[in-house]
């Protein structure tokens, strides 16, 4: 067989090197060739990782014995022999960025496995990679400036199942005290933003921003290089598929505090709708669970009887000891219909759960002229702090209805501690209960946050923290920082006691309870329709949503599915479902493959079981979301 | 790590100091009375407690009584020396009102019992005990902690609230039971369909109390625990507590598709197959988040004070009911809260056509459990028809109580499908999912995914019916 030339570039030469020129016969396998080019090259080091790029076809040749002539090479054919893991930037939901090791010649699907194993999130098929939004030139070179990236680049995995430390960690972050940071950055949840930097984030306006987002995803059955990702660019991670399965708080600390920061940015900036007072109390939570973060960094893993035990002796330790005694001259007003009363001062006690109030401390041995038990009834803050008036609204049930009651507070000091004295009580709970000194805290917390300036946005940090920087922007205008203050204070109250996971776990369980959760939309145009409409795609249906209003019109459910089918020529996709309904779409916003793999993954997550020993089934994922010839 | 060494070494008097303790709480459970009512004038909250034991008591007619001591009898002994303590308790209970905000003083510990149980799982030095495997020192460990729960048992039926109910039958019998504060309707339920011999496979049995004076009945959830709500009756309340049949109680769970397709026509819902409620739950039930029935739709609203009704468009959501207001659209931001329902329970009405001039008879009120009248505290909501009224009820009540009524259901379910096996008492198969996989689901999936999954025990997850076959492969790029 006739010899002839093959150039072929190098990557370890730098660019501005001429190819190399191998001499090769066309029944030569790609095996030999990268031989023979190593050799000529008479660089000693570890080539393992080359592999051959064909740079007009966009094509990996990755069977090493595989010959030139099956693979239709000819001389014309320019190669180059590149290292098939290089370094890529990876933006994570809670808005950190990694420089780690990503294969770009196997498809994307098996580079996020890749990448989620060395950061130990388990069930990588729900992620995929994100090009992340272009931005103007100018800002870009801003932002290169400013960008932090964490290098993860030297950390060893070894490929069998991840190997963790006792606090939870994998061991391969425990190289250096750099990486171990990296971890804590990963695992517990970031300080909540600067307020700015929630405003100055790009927020879809409508659906069709919405729809924009997922025109950006890349295509799983395909390598990086392939999709034109060049080393050192960057890509959003993110959770792709809204069913987070078999999640356990033990063992995902990193897939739990980044499925809850992709949570917490998609509220911030309106990606789903919520009502008010939906979001006040995503902002407690948030409130709650960056200030417990701060006090304990790694979830205890205590032994569970143990835990039951000491609650229990908690709970007779404050049976048996006296509580702390609370009296003190307030001022109390009763609201009544037709009535103008002031306030009037008294001598108050608390005892239980239960207010008493005497004319005079002298008289407070006397029977009280009136007692209030608090149990289950509802306390809210009247406060300000620039007029230094602070009052507590006490809603108490009775059988007649409920009993309006204000106590008024001379100074903030006070007022923490006998509002805190009324939460406690309204739980049911005495001031001798443990949790009655961080009551009073954070009821003073809050009221710093009425005191602070505006204007001064500055992150949180322990005392001090900016309300605007746990609403999305929409609420930055409607309130001043300090109206926020009491309402998300009355949401508090309702998550103040939750533990760190708990915590998490409630703020996706209300997330993923929201009517517009885990919907992906796109425009498209149906089939025989002039006008565009949104296709909205979610883990168990379809639905065809109007484009103006944002009216569901039509739901199709995936168990009613028989087949689908993608004509790429026309980028078309149509769907047959049972009793002979048929639909049909092209694509506008993202290709026709982008959609029909977001379908075509739905329903592969759909089939996975909840047997701990379950492999991923690949072969599974690309038969139902790839569809191309090349896939792999 | 001194320190633990240095309280290890005074393990003895610890010891000492516990079997001091056991011995005064013993005294305590003599002395400490339940919930301390103030004899101060608190005409408002009143509850019937354990105060009201030796009143409930007289109250009884004759046959009643003698049911429940009869009822009594049947208990172990042991329980029975319980109540009597109860009993005599009452009167130590009153002596001790005036001087009741002290404790008595040698319950003042120097020494703060959760620092103990540190103490108590890092001794060393004990051999292990033969039963079980135990490491050293996890035996004395663990006969202290059964001590010190022994000891928290007995502090805590010092203070067990315990009441006499007055149930009525559905056939206008009654029985009379005591109740006390720990049981929860369920253990309620179970004691009365064991006692009125009734159909004990069906998941439908409830406990309702009305409220004839705002003319409301409610049914008590099975976690509850039943001494709570009643504890919110006045003294001189006419209310009731019934036993009965509620075909409406899970609906919810047995026919999910009436209220999670409910804009579908009701042809296509009763056509809908067994399979497909599976999924139904499964999709809104058996994921970390219980997912609410979307309503939403035009009711009226009682106006506070005007006593007229107004309708408006009413959204259910799972954090509570919103409206929309005057010139906005249905978008959730410009939602505006009517009511969440931390605090409040919903009720079901009857005549209110009459008593408040409602358009329909289909009221529906909200309103704080506590509360016993009428108040204008009290949401009043009207629907057209008593399909829609079905639907917002039991959504609601979804909404309040989440995953924990389908808890609920499904302990109903398990406790009917045993009473039914073991019993023999009917041949009808209990309600609901069944334990069992479509083999159709498992042939399908295991062609899919080449190999045949097996079936785990709670089929919580199972694999899906609904692998279309994926599109042709195509040799364009793209």
């Amino acid at each position: 067989m006739a010899a002839w030339d093959l150039s072929v570039t190098v990557e370890e030469l730098g660019p501005e090197a001429p190819p190399f020129k191998v001499s090769v016969t066309s029944d030569l396998h790609i095996g030999g060739v990268i031989l023979k080019i190593v050799e000529k090259t008479q660089i000693k080091k570890d080539w393992s990782d080359h592999a051959l790029w064909w740079e007009q076809k966009k094509q990996w040749l990755l069977r090493p014995s595989w010959t030139l002539e099956k693979y239709q090479i000819h001389a014309d054919a320019r190669l180059s022999l590149t290292r098939q893991h290089m370094p890529l930037r990876i933006g994570l939901p809670n808005q950190t960025v990694l420089r780690v090791q990503a294969c770009f010649s196997r498809p994307v699907f098996q580079t996020v496995m890749g990448v989620c194993h060395l950061l130990n999130i388990r069930h990588p098929e729900e992620l995929s990679l994100l090009r992340p939004v272009e931005e103007k030139k100018k800002k870009k070179d801003k932002e290169a400036e400013e960008e932090v990236v964490y290098d993860l680049t030297a950390l060893q995995v070894s490929s069998g199942s991840v190997q963790t430390l006792t606090s939870g960690m994998p061991v391969h972050f425990a190289d250096s005290a750099q990486t171990e940071a990296v971890y804590k950055l990963l695992s517990v949840s970031l300080p909540a933003p600067a307020a700015e930097a929630i405003t100055r984030m790009p927020r879809p306006s409508g659906l069709v921003d919405k729809a924009r987002v997922h025109s950006r995803w890349l295509d799983s059955s395909q390598s990086l290089l392939q999709q034109g990702v060049q080393a050192h660019d960057k890509l959003l991670l993110r959770f792709k598929y809204y069913c987070c399965h078999d999640l356990d708080p033990k063992t995902d600390a990193v897939r739990l505090t980044q499925l809850y920061e992709q949570a917490r940015w998609a509220i911030l900036l309106e990606d789903v709708d919520c009502t008010e007072e939906e979001m006040m109390l995503f902002a407690a939570l948030q409130y709650h669970i960056g200030k417990v973060s701060l006090s304990e960094p790694q979830p205890m893993t205590s032994c569970p009887t143990m835990d039951d035990l000491e609650s229990a002796l908690q709970c007779l330790e404050e049976t048996m000891t006296i509580a702390p005694e609370l009296q003190d001259y307030l001022k109390i007003f009763r609201p009544k219909r037709l009535s103008l009363k002031s306030y009037k001062q008294f001598w108050f006690t608390f005892n239980n759960t239960s207010i008493s109030y005497f004319k005079s401390k002298e008289e407070s041995l006397q029977g009280p002229i009136q007692q209030m038990n608090l149990k289950g009834c509802e306390v809210a803050p009247d406060v300000s702090v620039a007029a230094q008036k602070f009052c507590i609204r006490l809603l108490i049930p009775g059988a007649e209805g409920m009993n309006e009651v204000y106590l008024r507070c001379d100074n903030g000091l006070q007022y923490s501690r006998w509002m805190a004295a009324c939460r406690l009580a309204s739980r049911g709970k005495t001031l001798s209960d443990s949790s009655f000194s961080s009551e009073v805290q954070n009821i003073q917390s809050f009221l710093a946050m009425q005191q602070c300036t505006p204007g001064d946005d500055t992150a949180q940090t322990d005392k001090s923290i900016n309300t605007h920087s746990l609403v999305s922007p929409r609420y930055h205008r409607k309130y001043k920082a300090e109206q926020l203050a009491p309402r998300i204070l009355e949401a508090y109250q309702k998550v103040s006691q939750l533990p760190l996971t708990d915590a998490v776990l409630k703020f996706l369980q209300i997330w993923q309870a929201l009517p517009g959760f885990g919907v992906s939309y796109f425009v498209v145009r149906f089939k025989g329709c002039r006008k565009d409409e949104v296709l909205g795609v979610t883990n168990n249906r379809l639905i065809r949503v109007d484009l103006r209003t944002g009216d569901v019109m039509k739901t199709w459910r995936y168990n009613t599915m028989r087949l689908w089918n993608v004509n790429w020529e026309i980028q078309q996709m149509s769907i047959e479902f049972n009793d002979n309904v048929n639909i049909a779409f092209s694509c506008v916003t993202a290709t026709c493959k982008i959609v029909h793999e977001y379908i075509g993954g739905y329903i592969f997550m759909a089939t996975r079981t909840r047997e701990p020993t379950e492999e991923l089934n690949q072969e599974l994922f690309f038969k139902l979301t790839g569809g191309h010839g090349d896939a792999l | 790590m001194d320190s633990l060494i240095k309280k290890t070494a005074k393990m003895d008097d610890i010891d000492a100091m516990f079997s001091d303790l056991l011995g005064e709480m013993d005294m305590l459970t003599q002395s400490l009375g339940p919930e301390m009512t103030s004899n101060s004038k608190r005409e408002n909250h009143f509850s019937i407690g354990f105060t009201d034991f030796n009143e409930s008591l007289n109250e009884l007619e004759d046959q009643d009584l003698d049911a429940l001591m009869a009822d009594l009898g049947s208990d172990s002994a042991e329980s029975e020396g319980r109540q009597q303590t109860a009993v005599t308790n009452y009167v130590q209970t009153q002596q001790q009102a005036s001087s009741q905000s002290s404790a008595p003083p040698h319950v003042q510990a120097p020494i703060s019992l959760s620092k103990m149980s540190s103490l108590t799982c890092s001794s060393t030095s004990l051999p292990p005990e033969p039963p079980k495997p135990l490491l050293p020192g996890e035996a004395e460990a663990k006969s202290k902690a059964d001590k010190i729960k022994l000891a928290l048992e007995k502090l805590k039926e010092a203070k067990v609230k315990k009441l006499v109910v007055k149930v009525m039958l559905s056939d206008g019998s009654s029985k009379t039971l005591m109740v006390d504060e720990r049981q929860t309707v369920r253990d309620v339920l179970e004691n009365l369909v064991e006692k009125t011999h009734c159909d004990s496979s069906c998941v439908d049995w409830s406990l309702c109390e009305t409220n004839p004076e705002l003319q409301t009945e409610r049914e008590f959830e099975d976690h509850e625990y039943l001494v709570e709500p009643l504890s919110a009756w006045t003294r001189d309340s006419e209310n009731k507590v019934i036993f009965l049949l509620k075909p409406e109680k899970y609906l919810i769970f047995k026919e999910p598709q009436i209220f999670y397709l409910w804009k579908k026509d009701k042809r296509f819902l009763s056509e809908i197959k067994d399979s497909q409620k599976e999924l139904l739950l499964k999709e809104n039930f058996e994921r970390p988040s219980v997912i609410v029935p979307d309503l939403e739709g035009q009711l009226y609203l009682r106006e506070d004070g005007k006593k007229t009704w107004k309708r408006r468009y009413f959204l259910l959501r799972a954090s509570g009911i919103y409206y929309v207001p005057k010139g906005k659209t249905k978008t959730s931001r410009d939602l505006a809260c009517f009511i969440q329902f931390d605090k409040v329970n919903i009720y079901t009405t009857s005549d209110y056509k009459q008593k408040y001039k409602a358009p329909t008879d289909f009221c529906f009120i909200l309103k704080h459990p506590q509360i016993q009248k009428e108040s204008q505290y009290i949401r009043f909501l009207c629907c057209d028809d008593e399909h829609t009224l079905s639907l917002w009820v039991h959504s609601i009540r979804v909404a309040k109580y989440g995953a924990t009524m389908y808890k609920n259901y499904q302990a109903a379910v398990r406790r009917a499908s045993t009473f039914s096996s073991t019993l023999h008492l009917t041949s009808r198969p209990a309600p609901g999912p069944t334990p069992t996989t479509p083999s159709t689901v498992q042939r399908a999936a295991g062609k899919a995914n080449g190999h045949v999954p097996q079936v785990c025990d709670d089929v919580l997850e199972q694999p899906p019916d609904f692998i279309p076959p994926p599109p042709p492969v195509c040799n364009f790029g793209i």
